[in-house]
């Protein structure tokens, strides 16, 4: 580690104490692979033409060539002849020339390559991507000393034959020990020192430092500057955009302390090293390499005013809040909170609007994130941002606000407005990234408001969208949460519609893209753990269900609760079930959390069925319809419709009953879930029984006509999900009806079918009448 | 005690063994060791002509070497290393086969040194290292296995691993060095610089001689272990050493770095009056005179050294104390700037330098100097400590207690750290954790004696004037116990208003406290901790 220090004080550029990074201006300089590729370029520009098709496959080899880090000679060799088994041969013949010759043959063929500046016509035209390589390369040459000089010569010599010493061998990072004429067994002595370095390497594997120490282990050589940046700003798009693409955080961690050992000066690299532990929650790393960041950036900033917009004063502030946002990931709100105070002081102190509109809208998200309310914030952020032309800020606020307002039960068309106006915005200043959200945030307002076509229309709309993004245009999807959002959203709606299949292939897709580590995986773990969840409590299998309520609990505690206390219905622990929707109920009306409430009210009421409290459960459902509608939750309240009909059906008033079912078979059939059409027209063809049972002979048949009718329905729906106890019901009052309409065969098909269930069903089901 | 006592009863015996270590050391063209062993023999009684050790005796292979042997020690000294090693090639003894291998690393060590000039771009200093050091490592591995390696040439094995940074195996064979010839001191203090905690030091099994009394004495210091050294070092006193400069040295830094000013001031006068040409420890010497502000003394100090060498590390170190404590901080920078050209690892200065810095205002520059002294030691507490000064400058409260409590965690007794997390606390008012770091400070031993003085004001803020009450009676007593001192006169004066006050405070609290106690916080003595109060404390 010391000479990575001990050089530093050699630079006459040292001012004020410090040196800057990249003192000399140099970006780039010459390497033997750096010599191969100008070869390349030779080549193509020289030679006699080239196939279309190899040439065009060339032409698109360039700029990973320039840009990448370096490559043995075997590797850059087999991706030329992948594209040109000739130019390729000529590159080597060419390299050859110059290594087996002798230093004058390098000069000669620094001399001979086309200048720039000459050349006007061809391909190396002073501007071009080609041109501006060959001219970095060139000026970087001419500027090396004589011993440079001879040294690079020596390099390339080991370069070219480090090649021949191991032909084809993948053996990376030992050219400079290959080419040593010692006669010792070098290949034995080798292995020892891998041995030994593993060894090391486990030895220290816990320390972080440590991993710097390793000199010698077989990493890559230097990155140039260029090459360094290049990589950085492709490993950070891949990270926000697209995980599964990026180096997986160790190698990704390897990369970049191999690259702070060349050039501790590289501060982005400390940033990307944050982001990176940031994958792994490592809040030790990731909080060290940001402080470490910012401490090196204000190196660089520290020729503008100290407190200008430019300067130190700047990065002063967004080190702040980096750090508020870093303790807000991880859940630290309080500490989040100082921080962010801090923030918001300085840029006040400093007159930073643009800093300030940024911590206020990290101030809302904290807030919302603690579980207050936090509108006024937001809609003073959306203000301010408008004013400021911050037109990131302005849509994101907005975004935030329309999900607050869905939760508060604002109606639909004022939040569609809100979002096509944002819409608007994100087009106008191709903000694709939101245009993303936005639409994944619509697929689930609809999906809240219970239209189940519209969130679908809407979640393919996102899925089926070519990206906006410049690196991955045209492909059709990245891996942020908006599309987890959709995907997750797409399988419930699947699982609803019984379409288990397509379920599970949408699952499968999200498990390839969003592997369990990352950190959008949540989502569809949960959502996974749901279907699984409501299948097996159709199917009646509660004790498949029940390991899912933990695993349910672990990823969100209130969902978790709420299943628990279904599962504890249906096997009849009553008291317990109870006292838990008690206490979720209190929760959800701190945390507001409407749709959760509703749903609480519903088993609760069923639990009041369940000791025949059909009364008690009345005003409970009542009030749960009254929460429903102001909210607009169409799926809610007609499935709290259901419920309250049923109860009037067992207190006697099926025509009531029946009036009120119909208000709500209309939105079930259109949007509902297969398994709340089965239930509502089972539900339907009871209240037509019961009405039946009260009228003169002729009409009676006309009406159990109706209900035979409705229960065909049913039971093809129930048969659709497989959900047999509830076809052994609907067998059964078939059967009945048949009878009484004295349908002989019609019963007995019935009645076997019912049999068969019954026989397959073994437990003797709860009470036909007890149940919706 | 007593059996140390006893070993080291034969004073000739040593003496012995120290000169003929000596005439070893010198033929092989170990400098370092020579030096240190010359200054003990030194400060021994000379022996009398017929006492005097004969010269190693000759065998078979050294004769037949001797011409070679010579001609390449002549290169050597002149610094040809290359040239040499290539006359030595062939040599078969021992003493040969060490010059053939020590110069080849040389010449590798000295072609990096010129190389970093010389390396093609910035982000190429990494890759610059001495290219001999693994066909060293295997040669002299093959030797190790077939067990034909001598003290000498197993300690530049040790060292050819450590530069390999291959840590675990560079422990083993300086400690088979030592094992093989434990009177080479430079295998003692490379060992010394491998070892990071007094655990490994015990479990490590090292020769039964004297010269480990002298190596456990300098791992102590090393590892703060302050109480330890020093008797260690008085012991080697008591056995006839008394006169050694060395150990002198030794114990005025050991009592440098527990801060006993007066005793460190005293030693350190001595060694100079015994050697007055010396230069080595004496930036110590000079952070001494800094912190006791005592300027003819540290100007009689800097111009003497100048005197003698002025490009030396310690030399520039001692200018810029000088300059700083006459507040000329440019100035003073640029010496500092000057030491660490000298020796880029020297990481005092770099701290030191920040210190500068933050005196001229120049924040952005002194996080620079900071982090480059963290990036040399990630344990230097200093350096941490002034960064979290930096940001509280900058008013930044929450930022600044990351690199507090990195600082507190790496010196977890030291009470300024604590009252600096808790002062940041108090900032951000989060006064449960303030007062807990307050009387945490107060608990290992406040040296500012602010601590107390601090969390009662923090009490009386919050209305809990019992907790305040008697936090202000600790704090009286405190000053009365220390009241000998002169310095502590202003102190307990102030003490004696404040319990006044506190009778008073007791009748109507809520109404006028915060009026009564308004004069009264502007005479306290609320003076910040100068970052350089620090210097003092350098290892």
């Amino acid at each position: 580690m010391a000479s990575v220090h001990e050089s530093l004080y050699f630079n006459p550029m040292m001012t004020n104490g410090v040196v800057h990074a990249n003192v000399f201006g140099i970006k780039d300089w010459v390497t033997p692979y750096k010599i191969s590729v100008l070869a390349l370029l030779y080549e193509m520009t020289t030679s006699k033409p080239i196939a279309l098709q190899e040439r065009r496959r060339l032409n698109k080899l360039i700029l990973p060539l320039q840009q990448g880090p370096d490559l043995t000679l075997d590797q850059f060799l087999k991706t030329v002849e992948e594209c040109c088994p000739q130019t390729a041969y000529a590159v080597k013949l060419r390299l050859h020339e110059m290594a087996d010759g002798e230093l004058k043959d390098m000069e000669y063929f620094f001399a001979t390559l086309p200048t720039p500046f000459s050349a006007i016509d061809s391909e190396a035209y002073k501007t071009s991507v080609v041109g501006l390589f060959m001219r970095h390369m060139l000026l970087a040459y001419n500027k090396l000393s004589f011993s440079q000089v001879y040294k690079l010569y020596k390099s390339l010599q080991q370069y070219y034959h480090s090649h021949y010493a191991q032909p084809g061998d993948v053996q990376v990072g030992l050219p400079a020990l290959a080419a040593d004429d010692s006669d010792m067994d070098l290949t034995s002595t080798e292995d020892n020192v891998g041995e030994r370095m593993e060894k090391e390497e486990l030895d220290t594997a816990p320390l972080h430092e440590s991993e710097l120490r390793n000199e010698d282990a077989p990493s890559k050589g230097p990155l140039s500057q260029k090459q360094a940046e290049y990589f950085l700003a492709r490993q950070a798009y891949l990270l926000k955009n697209d995980e599964n693409k990026a180096l997986k955080p160790s190698a990704l961690q390897d990369e970049l302390n191999n690259m702070l050992k060349f050039n501790p000066d590289f501060a982005e690299a400390h940033y990307l090293s944050y982001l990176n532990s940031m994958r792994v929650q490592d809040i030790f790393i990731s909080t060290h390499s940001l402080l470490h960041y910012f401490d090196r950036l204000i190196l660089s900033g520290s020729e503008g005013k100290s407190n200008g917009d430019e300067g130190y004063g700047r990065s002063l502030r967004y080190a702040a809040l980096n750090l508020a946002a870093l303790h807000c990931r991880f859940g630290h709100y309080q500490q989040a909170d100082l921080a962010l105070q801090e923030a918001i002081r300085i840029a006040q102190e400093s007159n930073d609007h643009v800093c300030l509109q940024h911590c206020l809208s990290w101030l809302y998200t904290l807030e919302q994130m603690k579980g207050s309310d936090s509108s006024v914030l937001t809609e003073d952020s959306v203000k301010m941002a408008a004013h400021f032309c911050l037109p990131y800020l302005v849509s994101l606020g907005i975004q935030s606000l329309v999900q607050q307002g869905a939760v508060q039960g604002k109606t639909a068309h004022e939040l569609m407005d809100a979002l096509k106006d944002t819409d608007i915005l994100h087009w106008k200043h191709s903000l694709s990234e939101l245009i993303d959200i936005s639409l994944a945030q619509t697929t689930s307002i609809w999906r809240m408001y219970g239209k189940s076509t519209m969130a679908q229309q809407q979640a393919q709309l996102l899925l089926n969208m070519n990206s906006l993004e410049q690196v991955n245009f045209g492909v059709q999807q990245n891996n942020t949460e908006a599309f987890a959002v959709a995907l997750c959203h797409l399988a419930e709606l699947h699982a609803e519609q019984g379409l288990y299949g397509a379920v599970s292939e949408v699952l499968k897709h999200l498990k390839e893209q969003f592997p369990p580590h990352t950190q959008h995986a949540k989502l569809w773990m949960l959502c996974d753990l749901k279907i699984q969840f409501d299948r097996a409590m159709n199917d009646g299998k509660y004790h498949l269900a029940e390991p899912h309520v933990t695993a349910i609990a672990a990823l969100n505690k209130t969902e978790g609760l709420y299943r628990k206390a279904q599962v504890l219905k249906a096997l009849n622990r009553t008291t317990e079930a109870y006292s838990i929707l008690q206490r979720l109920q209190l929760y959800c009306e701190k945390t507001k959390y409407t749709e959760m409430i509703i749903r609480v009210m519903l088993v609760t009421a069923e639990l009041h069925w369940e000791s025949s409290g059909f009364a008690t459960a009345l005003p409970l459902l009542l009030q749960a319809l009254a929460l429903a509608r102001q909210h607009h939750l169409q799926a809610l309240a007609s499935e709290t419709i259901l419920h309250l009909a049923f109860t009037q059906l067992m207190l006697g008033v099926p025509e009531q009953a029946l009036g009120v079912l119909h208000e709500a078979m209309e939105p079930i059939l259109a949007h509902g879930a297969v398994m709340d059409k089965g239930r509502a027209l089972l539900l339907a063809a009871r209240c037509q029984m019961a009405i039946a049972g009260t009228r003169s002979n002729g009409q009676r048949h006309a009406a159990l006509g109706l209900a035979v009718q409705s229960l065909g329905e049913a039971a093809a729906y129930f048969s659709m999900l497989d959900c047999k106890e509830r076809l052994r019901d609907v067998h059964y009052l078939q059967a009945r009806l048949h009878h009484t309409l004295g349908q002989t065969p019609q019963r007995n098909k019935c009645a076997m079918l019912f049999r068969l269930l019954d026989q397959e069903l073994q437990a003797p089901g709860a009470a036909v009448a007890m149940r919706l | 005690m007593a059996a140390l006592c006893s070993e080291f009863g034969d004073l000739v015996q040593i003496k012995k063994q120290l000169i003929s270590v000596i005439s070893l050391c010198k033929e092989r063209g170990l400098v370092h060791s020579v030096k240190w062993a010359s200054e003990l023999a030194f400060a021994l009684d000379p022996l009398p002509k017929n006492e005097l050790p004969p010269s190693a005796t000759f065998t078979e292979e050294d004769a037949q070497d001797l011409d070679a042997l010579g001609l390449a020690k002549s290169y050597f000294d002149l610094k040809e290393y290359d040239r040499a090693a290539y006359f030595l090639r062939g040599c078969r003894s021992q003493k040969a086969y060490f010059l053939y291998m020590y110069s080849r690393y040389l010449s590798g060590e000295k072609k990096k040194d010129d190389e970093t000039v010389d390396s093609l771009g910035p982000l190429e200093k990494g890759q610059v290292r001495n290219e001999a050091l693994r066909e060293l490592r295997v040669e002299l591995s093959k030797k190790h296995s077939a067990g034909e390696l001598d003290g000498f040439t197993l300690y530049l094995y040790g060292v050819v691993l450590r530069k390999l940074d291959l840590l675990k195996e560079a422990v083993d064979v300086f400690v088979e060095a030592t094992h093989a010839l434990p009177l080479h001191w430079g295998a003692w203090l490379e060992l010394c610089n491998l070892i990071t905690n007094i655990d490994m030091l015990k479990s490590l099994s090292l020769p039964d001689c004297w010269i480990r009394d002298f190596f456990m004495a300098h791992m102590y210091t090393e590892l703060q272990m302050i109480k330890e050294a020093l008797q260690k070092y008085q012991s080697l006193i008591e056995s006839g050493f008394s006169k050694s400069t060395y150990i002198i040295s030794q114990i005025a830094v050991a009592y440098h770095n527990i801060r006993d000013i007066d005793q460190a001031l005293a030693l350190f006068n001595e060694l100079r009056e015994q050697d007055p040409f010396r230069i080595e420890n004496m930036d110590t010497f000079s952070n001494l005179l800094y912190v006791r502000s005592m300027k003819p003394e540290l100007s009689y100090l800097a111009h003497n050294l100048v005197e003698i060498d002025k490009y030396r590390v310690e030399t520039c170190c001692v200018i810029g104390n000088y300059y700083s404590l006459r507040s000329q901080h440019e100035k003073a920078a640029l010496y500092f700037q000057r030491a660490l050209k000298l020796n880029p690892r020297c990481l005092g200065a770099w701290t030191l330098m920040g210190h500068e810095y933050m005196e001229m205002k120049n924040t952005s520059a002194a996080i620079q100097a900071y982090r480059h002294a963290i990036e040399v030691n990630k344990r230097d507490y200093r350096a941490w400590y002034g960064l979290g000064q930096t940001y509280e400058i900058l008013k930044m409260p929450f930022y600044c207690l990351y690199y507090y409590r990195k600082a507190h965690q790496l010196r977890p007794n030291d009470s300024r750290m604590l009252v600096a997390l808790g002062e940041s606390y108090e900032k951000l008012s989060q006064h449960v954790e303030a007062k807990k770091c307050y009387w945490r400070a107060y608990s290992v031993g406040d040296v500012e004696r602010m601590a107390l003085l601090k969390l009662a004001k923090l009490h009386e803020q919050l209305n809990e004037s019992d907790d305040a009450a008697q936090c202000y009676i600790i704090y009286i007593q405190d000053i009365f116990s220390c009241g000998e001192q002169l310095e502590h006169a202003e102190a307990r004066e102030e003490g004696k208003a404040l319990l006044r006050q506190i009778s008073q405070v007791r009748d109507h609290m809520e109404a006028s406290s915060t009026d009564l106690f308004g004069p009264l916080s502007s005479n306290t003595p609320v003076r910040r901790v100068s970052p350089l109060d620090l210097s003092s404390f350098s290892p």
